[in-house]
């Protein structure tokens, strides 16, 4: 079993950007470099032990990110569509390509798309007055992302929150559309309450199901009632929402009692969602804690 | 050439009106000091007499922009504003380092010169101590700094005058609001060629449109980091100071000109070019000149 078990990050990890020496780069009129927030993020990955790792998301959040640099967005006050949504340029691919360059042959990459769905939710629509369209919009400009991403990384995971609130009909669709052409394993990230929907993740055309099992335990009771073995699973053992961390053996605790409801499906362990807005210390910790405790399955 | 829907505001800095729709307010131009050099006061003698001449021969007002490097010479600096710079002449003061701007501010305090100081600038990289010393030590009127270190774009000048690029708590047009400094000059923030650098001329107009402050950037920094334009010695200084003709033509209020030692130069250009302006502006929106425009002093 154990060998089977690894251990993930779900996309953002804590970074302590310094806007002055930001500032410092215009002045010198230098290329703003971000490569020391990445080294940050990547290098406590890795020395925490984690073996599946992302580029930490350090740029941005985790829908800047994205929206930035499609053709039909830009971000204002907010994130905005005001054209057609099309793919022009690669996203978070010179991201993960430094991260590639800094780690071993012995960790390994995912990496983490925003998702059509919560994109389209999470901007002002001047354009398409339509969420459908704009995601849409979205998974197509995305897909292109997504196929030249797949030759970097190990899985592709699209993270997509806003289903916990609303799934809407047309999902599977959404993201068949993303991943065409995708031949790394797939993950599908929802945090948040997805008790009604568990028979609707089930049936998404992604190998891999993850969620926010430490802080909505009682997901692990709920997937046992529709648990049919079709996905595997990565399971949420820490909360990205509270700074208390958790010790070994509360994690080790919450790993065997998912090991009962999906056995051995259940083959990465994660935290609940991105560590973006916990303290780097915390983080770091948390992270420690869960390699920790994944090896003592 | 431009009319702007927005109100424009038009600010009184110390007699200098700068802002409004274009073809009112000529150009301000805003020339720098001591830039790649400490305090120099003959800099300063040999200079400042023939600008503040021009300026009023052509109608082009200019503020003097003393770069301020190290703490040490702050106060030689000061010195040198105090006695050379003519009654109340109003100045800026141009530091990056955050502790070299909370003492400029204490001296400037101490020597009753803040109503004529315009800071420059407030930016993302604003820290608690500098944004305490400018509640406390209010001066006149600030430049904002509209660079984005994570989005060259238009948009991301629009981010961070909004939010701050969520790199500070609040947006810029919020932390000069909340320190009590209410005229502003945006600074679109000119960068180096390969990093959009068109955007810092194109985000004039948007800026002005959304906003309504007065709107200007140092276009001339472009020009300074084209490497290859230095291959062309005859050339190379008179795009440097033609690049500032760039900003009345988009519709801009001030330029950053580049070293004082160039005001023969670009005093004049600026002005034709806002006489060019202004004659289109007034025929086609009905916008008259002020009566200090060059287009008066030089053409009536």
């Amino acid at each position: 079993m154990s060998k089977r078990l690894m251990t993930t990050v779900v996309g953002s990890y804590p970074v302590d950007v310094d806007a002055l020496s930001l500032i410092r780069s215009y002045y010198e009129s230098e290329e703003v470099k971000w490569g020391y927030y990445i080294e940050s993020a990547v290098g406590d990955m890795v020395k925490a032990g984690v073996d599946i790792i992302s580029d930490g998301q350090t740029r941005d959040s985790f829908i800047n990110i994205f929206i930035r640099r499609l053709e039909g967005c830009r971000v204002r006050a907010r994130p905005e569509i005001i054209a057609p949504i099309r793919y022009k340029e690669g996203i978070i691919l010179d991201d993960y390509k430094y991260v590639k360059n800094m780690i071993t042959s012995t960790t390994r990459l995912k990496g983490v798309i925003t998702g059509p769905y919560t994109l389209a939710k999470s901007c002002v629509d001047y354009y398409y007055y339509d969420t459908e369209k704009a995601a849409y919009g979205f998974a197509e400009a995305l897909n292109e992302e997504a196929v030249r991403l797949q030759g970097l990384v190990d899985y592709i995971s699209v993270d997509e929150p806003f289903y916990s609130q609303e799934l809407p009909v047309y999902s599977k669709e959404l993201l068949s559309t993303l991943l065409r052409g995708v031949d790394k394993p797939s993950v599908l990230h929802v945090c948040g309450d997805v008790s009604g929907i568990i028979p609707d993740l089930l049936d998404q055309p992604v190998d891999m199901l993850s969620h926010e099992f430490k802080a909505s335990s009682f997901l692990l009771d709920e997937f046992k009632e529709y648990w049919d073995d079709s996905k595997m699973i990565c399971l949420g053992v820490v909360r990205a929402d509270s700074q208390v961390v958790e010790t070994v053996d509360e994690i080790k605790t919450h790993i065997d009692k998912g090991l009962n409801v999906f056995g051995d499906r259940l083959v990465h362990v994660a935290p609940d969602c991105g560590l973006r807005l916990l303290p780097r210390k915390v983080a770091f910790q948390k992270l420690s804690n869960m390699v920790e405790a994944a090896r003592l399955v | 050439m431009f009319s702007f829907t927005k109100e424009q505001k038009v600010l009184d800095i110390k007699g200098v009106r700068v802002g409004g729709q274009p073809g009112v307010n000529p150009t301000l131009i805003i020339t720098g000091f001591f830039f790649k050099s400490k305090p120099d006061r003959g800099l300063a003698e040999r200079y400042i007499p023939g600008l503040i001449s021009l300026s009023g021969k052509l109608g082009n007002p200019v503020i003097p922009d003393f770069f301020i490097k190290r703490e040490e010479y702050v106060d030689d600096v000061v010195e040198i504003i105090k006695e050379i710079l003519p009654g109340d002449h109003p100045f800026s003061v141009d530091i990056v380092d955050p502790a070299v701007k909370v003492k400029t501010l204490e001296r400037l305090h101490e020597e009753d010169m803040l109503s004529r100081t315009i800071y420059n600038s407030i930016h993302v990289g604003v820290t608690s101590k500098e944004q305490e010393a400018l509640e406390e030590y209010k001066p006149e009127a600030a430049i904002v700094l509209c660079f984005n270190p994570k989005d060259n774009s238009v948009d991301g000048r629009i981010e961070v005058l909004e939010n701050s690029a969520h790199l500070n708590d609040k947006g810029l047009l919020d932390l000069a609001k909340e320190v009590g400094v209410d005229k502003l000059l945006l600074d679109t923030a000119a960068m180096s060629p390969g990093e959009n650098s068109g955007a810092a001329l194109a985000a004039i107009p948007v800026l002005k449109e959304e906003y309504g402050y007065p709107v200007g950037c140092a276009i001339h920094n472009v020009v300074e980091k084209s490497t290859w334009l230095k291959n062309y010695d005859d050339v190379y200084r008179v795009v440097d100071a033609s690049s500032n003709s760039a900003v009345p033509l988009f519709g801009g209020d001030y330029v950053i000109s580049g070293p004082v030692e160039y005001y023969n130069t670009v005093i004049p250009l600026v002005a034709w070019f806002d006489i060019l302006v202004s004659e289109y502006t007034e025929g086609y929106f009905g916008v008259e000149p002020s009566v200090n425009h060059p287009r008066r002093r030089l053409l009536r």
